[in-house]
C-alpha cells in the first residue's frame, strides 16, 4: 500500500550547518505519526521540506505517491499543513480568512459558509471573537485558526508542526478528539512535538529525530519497548539531563 | 551601565550588518561627510550682507536637525531601544543615560559633530571668548539633535499604531522630507541670496528655532553681549534637559493602548459581491480589507500624495506654478515607491499562497488591482485639480500622460520589485505594537523611483516631440501612449512577478523566515535564480547605487526638468543649474546633464549585468 507520506533522503544545509541529514520517514495510511526530538533537531526544517515550503538540497517527499516538488498542484490538494509561528493574512477576521481560503480552494459559497460555521464553533472563535482580526488573536487562538485552515478543504493527510503548543486544555481536548476522529475515518496525521505525553496519548507510530537524522522509528510499542517514551527518547538522543549541579546561588 | 549598553549596541550592529547594508551605509556616510564639510566651509565664507552668514548657518543647522528627525522613519528603529530592557530592573533615568551614551557612539553622530564644528569656525572669526563659548554650544546642539530624534521616533511610533495617527505621521514625514529636499535650492540659488539676503520674517523665524540658539549665543559672545550669550545657552540646556526627561518618561512600557480595528460581522464576511468572485476576487477583497484596516498601509496611502502636494506648494513662493498639474503624477510615482514591499510587509503569510499552488498569478494581479483602486482615482483627481488650478491647457496632455504612465508603470514595477528585491522585516503580528520596526526600505524606494520614472519616459518623449514639432495631435498622442505603456507594464511585469513567485516562492519564504537569504546559495548553485541585488558584494553595491544616484540627479532634476521648463516658455529659473547659465549655454548644459544621467544609469546596469552573468556562470559550473 502506498504510504500517506513518504520522505526519502531529504537533506538541507544552511551555510556550514547541516540542518537535516538525509532523512527517511514513512507515515502509513491511516496512522497517527508523532515526530519527536529536542530543540534544533531539524523537525521543522524536515516538515517544511516535506510540505513544499522549503526547497530541499536533495531527496523527495511523496504524498499518496505524488511528488510534492514535481506535482505541487495535485500533492497539496491532499495535504493540510500547519507550520509553527508563521504569519497569516493578519487583517482579516477568522471567518473572513476561512471564507477567503475556501474560495481559493474552489469550494462553493454554501460549502464554505457551512464549514466555516462549524470550524469556528468547534474552535470557539465565533461569538465574542467574531469581529476580532487575526492580528489581535492570542497565541492559542492563532493555533486554532491555523488548524481550522488546514481542515477546511478536507485533506487526506495532515502535517502539523507543534499543533497544541499554547492551546488551553479545553480546546486541546477538542482538537485531540477531532484529530482522532480524522484518523479513525481513514485520514493520516503527522505531528511534531516535544511533549512526550501528548505523543504517547495520541500516536500509534513515532519517529525520533536528533542532530538532523531520524534515529528510530516504528510503531509506538516497538520504539519505547516497556519503558516510557521519555526514557527511550533520552537514551536515543544520547543526552544527560542537566540541572542537578551548579546554580548554587539560586534560591540559596 | 553606559559601558555595557555601548558594547551591546556595537555587538548588535556587528551581527546585523550585511554587505549590502554596509554599501548603502558607506554611501550615506560619504554623502554625510560631504555635507558636513560644506557646512564647515560655509562658516568660513565672507558675505557682503552682514546678517547673511548667520542666517545661512541657522538654516543649515535647522536642516541637520530635520534630517535627524526624518532618518529613523525610513531606516527603521535604532539598534537599541527602551523595549529591550522592559523586564530589567533598571531605573528609567539610568537607562535613558545609558541609551543616550550608546546613541552618541555612531558614525552619524560623529559626522554631525563635524558639521556642528562650523560653529567653532564661525566663533574663531569673532573673538577667542566666542570660541570658548562655542564649545559648550556645540555639545548642547549635538545633544539636542540626538534627543530630538529619539523623542520624535517614539512619538511617531506611538501615533503610528492607529490609522488616524498613521495619517498624521505620514503627513509630517512627507513635509519633513519635502522641506529637506529643498535644501539644494539654497545651494544653487545662493547668489540670489547674496544679492538680496533672506527675507527678514524668514530669518526671524529660523533664528527663533532652538537649533539656532547656540549660534545666537556665540555671535553675542563675539559682541561681548553677555545677556544674549548666557540666555540662549541656558534656554538650550533647559530644552535638552526637558527632552531627556520626556524621553526617559517615554522609555517605559507603552501606556497608550493600540486602538483595535474590528472586522466585519458574520453575515458580511460570508457575503460575496460580484467584484469578489473567483481567485482574483478573493485576494482582491482581502487586499482591500488590509488597505482599509492596517495603520501601516494608511501611512502608505497618505505619504505619496502628501509629499507631492507639499512639494508642489513650496515653489509657489517663487511664483512657480508649472508643478501644479503634475501633482497627481508625482503622487503616483511616490505611491509606487513607498508601497513596493507588499510581500515583505505581509511576511511569512506567504506560506498560505505556497500551500495553494496555482494561485500566484491571481495573488499578484489582485495586489496590483488593489493598489490601482486606491491610487488610480486619487491621483487622477489630483491631476484634474492641479490642471484646473494652473489653468493653462497646454500642460494638460503632459500631466495626464505622466499620471497614466506612472500608474501603469508603478503597478507593474511594484509587483516585480516586491519579489525580486524583497526587503524582509518582522512579521506583522510581531510588530503590531511597533509599526516603525520594519526593514530598511530606503534602497528599494530609490530603485522604484528611478524605474517608474523610466517607465514614464516613452509617453513624455512623445509629448516632448509633439511640443518641439508643434504638432498638437502628437502632443495629445502621448496620452494613449502612456495608457499603452502602462497596460504593458502592468500585464507583463505582473506576469513576470507571478512566475518568479511560483518558481522562487520557497526561497522568498525562507528569506522572510530567517531575515537573510540562504548563505549556502553559492555552494549549492541556487544562485542561478537569485536576484543579483542579494548576492552582490558591498563594493559593487556601492558602485551600482552611486551610479544610479548620479543617473537620477543628472537625468531628472537637472536634465529633464529644466528641459520641460524651457519648452513651456516659462521664465522661472528656480533651482535648475541649466537655467542659471547664459542663454546660449542653456541647451548644451541640459544635454550634458542628460548624458551624465544616462551614463549613470548605464553604469549601474553594467554592474548589475556583470553580477548576473557571474551568478549564471557560477550556477552553470555547479551543474544547474
Amino acid at each position: 500500500m502506498t504510504p500517506a507520506l513518504e520522505i526519502a533522503g531529504l537533506a538541507k544545509t544552511f551555510g556550514e550547518k547541516i540542518a537535516v541529514d538525509r532523512v527517511d520517514l514513512t507515515v502509513p495510511k491511516g496512522s497517527f505519526y508523532g515526530l519527536v526530538g529536542p530543540n534544533g533537531a531539524g523537525k521543522t526544517t524536515a516538515l517544511s521540506m516535506a510540505v513544499g515550503l522549503l526547497r530541499p538540497d536533495e531527496g523527495r517527499a511523496l504524498v499518496h505517491g505524488i511528488d510534492v516538488w514535481e506535482e505541487p498542484l495535485r500533492a497539496r490538494r491532499l495535504m493540510g499543513v500547519l507550520p509553527d509561528g508563521l504569519a497569516m493574512p493578519e487583517r482579516l477576521t477568522g471567518r473572513e480568512l476561512l471564507t477567503y481560503l475556501g474560495q481559493l480552494h474552489g469550494l462553493s459559497a454554501e460549502e464554505v459558509n457551512g464549514r466555516a460555521d462549524e470550524l469556528l464553533a468547534v474552535m470557539e472563535l465565533d461569538g465574542s471573537a467574531e469581529r476580532t482580526l487575526v492580528v489581535d488573536y492570542s497565541t492559542g487562538m492563532r493555533k486554532k485558526i491555523g488548524l481550522a485552515t488546514t481542515l477546511l478543504h478536507a485533506p487526506k493527510v495532515l502535517v502539523l508542526d507543534e499543533p497544541l503548543e499554547a492551546v488551553d486544555p479545553v480546546s486541546a481536548a477538542t482538537i485531540k478528539r477531532i484529530l482522532k476522529r480524522f484518523v479513525a475515518h481513514g485520514g493520516s496525521v503527522l505531528i511534531s512535538s516535544h511533549v512526550m505525553a501528548l505523543v504517547e496519548e495520541l500516536c500509534d507510530t513515532v519517529g525520533v529525530m536528533a542532530r538532523g537524522r531520524v534515529v528510530a522509528q516504528g510503531p509506538l510499542g516497538d520504539v519505547r519497548g516497556n519503558r516510557s517514551l521519555e526514557e527511550t527518547f533520552v537514551d536515543l538522543v544520547g543526552v544527560t539531563i542537566g540541572g542537578g549541579e551548579g546554580l548554587s546561588w539560586l534560591a540559596s | 551601565m553606559v559601558g555595557v549598553l555601548i558594547r551591546m549596541k556595537l555587538a548588535v550592529l556587528r551581527h546585523s550588518t550585511t554587505d549590502a547594508k554596509m554599501a548603502l551605509n558607506g554611501l550615506g556616510w560619504t554623502a554625510g561627510i560631504c555635507l558636513a564639510v560644506t557646512t564647515l566651509v560655509l562658516a568660513s565664507f565672507d558675505f557682503s550682507h552682514p546678517r547673511l552668514l548667520m542666517d545661512l548657518l541657522a538654516v543649515t543647522f535647522a536642516l541637520w536637525v530635520l534630517g535627524w528627525m526624518v532618518g529613523p522613519i525610513f531606516a527603521g528603529e535604532p539598534a537599541l531601544n527602551g523595549e529591550h530592557f522592559h523586564r530589567q530592573p533598571i531605573p528609567r533615568l539610568a537607562l535613558a543615560m545609558g541609551l543616550l551614551a550608546a546613541a552618541l557612539v555612531a558614525v552619524t553622530t560623529a559626522i554631525t559633530l563635524l558639521a556642528f564644528c562650523a560653529l567653532i569656525v564661525f566663533a574663531a572669526r569673532l573673538s577667542w571668548v566666542a570660541v570658548v563659548v562655542s564649545v559648550p554650544a556645540v555639545v548642547l546642539l549635538l545633544l539636542l539633535v540626538v534627543l530630538l530624534s529619539r523623542v520624535v521616533t517614539l512619538l511617531f511610533r506611538m501615533l503610528a499604531k492607529s490609522r488616524l495617527g498613521g495619517v498624521v505621521t505620514a503627513t509630517v514625514t512627507a513635509a519633513m522630507v519635502s522641506l529637506s529636499s529643498f535644501s539644494w535650492v539654497l545651494i544653487i540659488g545662493v547668489y540670489l541670496l547674496l544679492e538680496y539676503g533672506f527675507p527678514p520674517t524668514f530669518s526671524t523665524v529660523v533664528r527663533s528655532l532652538p537649533s539656532s540658539w547656540s549660534l545666537i549665543a556665540v555671535e553675542a559672545a563675539g559682541r561681548g553681549d553677555w545677556l544674549w550669550t548666557v540666555g540662549p545657552l541656558v534656554a538650550l540646556a533647559v530644552v535638552v534637559v526637558g527632552l531627556f526627561l520626556a524621553w526617559s518618561a517615554l522609555l517605559g512600557p507603552q501606556r497608550i493602548a493600540r486602538p483595535v480595528v474590528r472586522g466585519s460581522s458574520a453575515q458580511q464576511a460570508a457575503r460575496r459581491g460580484p467584484l469578489f468572485r473567483g481567485d482574483q476576487g478573493a485576494v482582491y477583497l482581502k487586499e482591500l480589507r488590509t488597505w482599509w484596516r492596517d495603520p501601516v498601509r494608511t501611512q502608505g496611502i497618505v505619504m505619496g500624495p502628501a509629499f507631492s502636494i507639499i512639494t508642489v506648494l513650496f515653489p509657489l513662493i517663487f511664483g512657480f506654478t508649472a508643478g501644479l498639474p503634475f501633482v497627481g503624477a508625482a503622487s503616483a510615482l511616490m505611491a509606487a515607491a513607498t508601497c513596493a514591499n507588499p510581500y515583505g510587509q505581509d511576511g511569512t503569510a506567504l506560506w498560505l499562497t505556497l500551500t495553494m499552488p496555482g494561485k500566484e498569478k491571481a495573488d499578484v494581479r489582485a495586489r496590483q488591482l488593489a493598489w490601482l483602486t486606491i491610487f488610480g482615482p486619487l491621483t487622477l483627481v489630483l491631476t484634474l485639480v492641479g490642471c484646473l488650478l494652473h489653468g493653462d491647457a497646454s500642460l494638460v496632455p503632459w500631466a495626464l500622460a505622466a499620471t497614466l504612465a506612472a500608474l501603469g508603470g508603478g503597478s507593474g514595477l511594484l509587483a516585480w520589485v516586491s519579489v525580486v528585491a524583497l526587503v524582509p522585516g518582522p512579521d506583522p503580528h510581531k510588530s503590531k505594537n511597533s509599526p516603525m520596526d520594519h526593514g530598511d526600505v530606503t534602497g528599494q524606494s530609490f530603485l522604484m523611483c528611478f524605474l517608474v520614472a523610466l517607465a514614464m519616459g516613452p509617453a513624455l518623449g512623445v509629448a516632448w516631440a509633439g511640443h518641439a514639432l508643434d504638432l498638437p495631435a502628437l502632443l495629445w498622442a502621448s496620452v494613449p501612449v502612456a495608457l499603452l505603456t502602462g497596460v504593458l507594464c502592468h500585464v507583463k511585469l505582473g506576469s513576470v512577478a507571478a512566475r518568479t513567485l511560483r518558481d522562487k516562492g520557497p526561497e522568498l519564504l525562507h528569506l522572510m523566515r530567517s531575515g537573510k537569504s540562504t548563505s549556502s546559495a553559492e555552494e549549492t548553485g541556487e544562485g542561478a535564480g537569485k536576484s543579483p541585488f542579494g548576492t552582490m558584494s558591498g563594493k559593487r553595491q556601492t558602485l551600482m547605487w552611486s551610479a544610479m544616484a548620479v543617473g537620477i540627479l543628472g537625468l531628472f532634476p537637472q536634465g529633464l526638468a529644466p528641459l520641460g521648463i524651457k519648452l513651456s516658455g516659462s521664465q522661472a529659473k528656480v533651482w535648475f543649474l541649466a537655467l542659471h547659465v547664459p542663454e546660449p549655454w542653456q541647451w548644451p548644459v541640459i544635454a550634458v546633464m542628460i548624458v551624465i544621467g544616462l551614463a549613470g544609469f548605464w553604469g549601474a546596469y553594467l554592474v548589475y549585468r556583470t553580477e548576473k552573468r557571474r551568478l549564471q556562470a557560477a550556477a552553470a559550473a555547479t551543474g544547474h
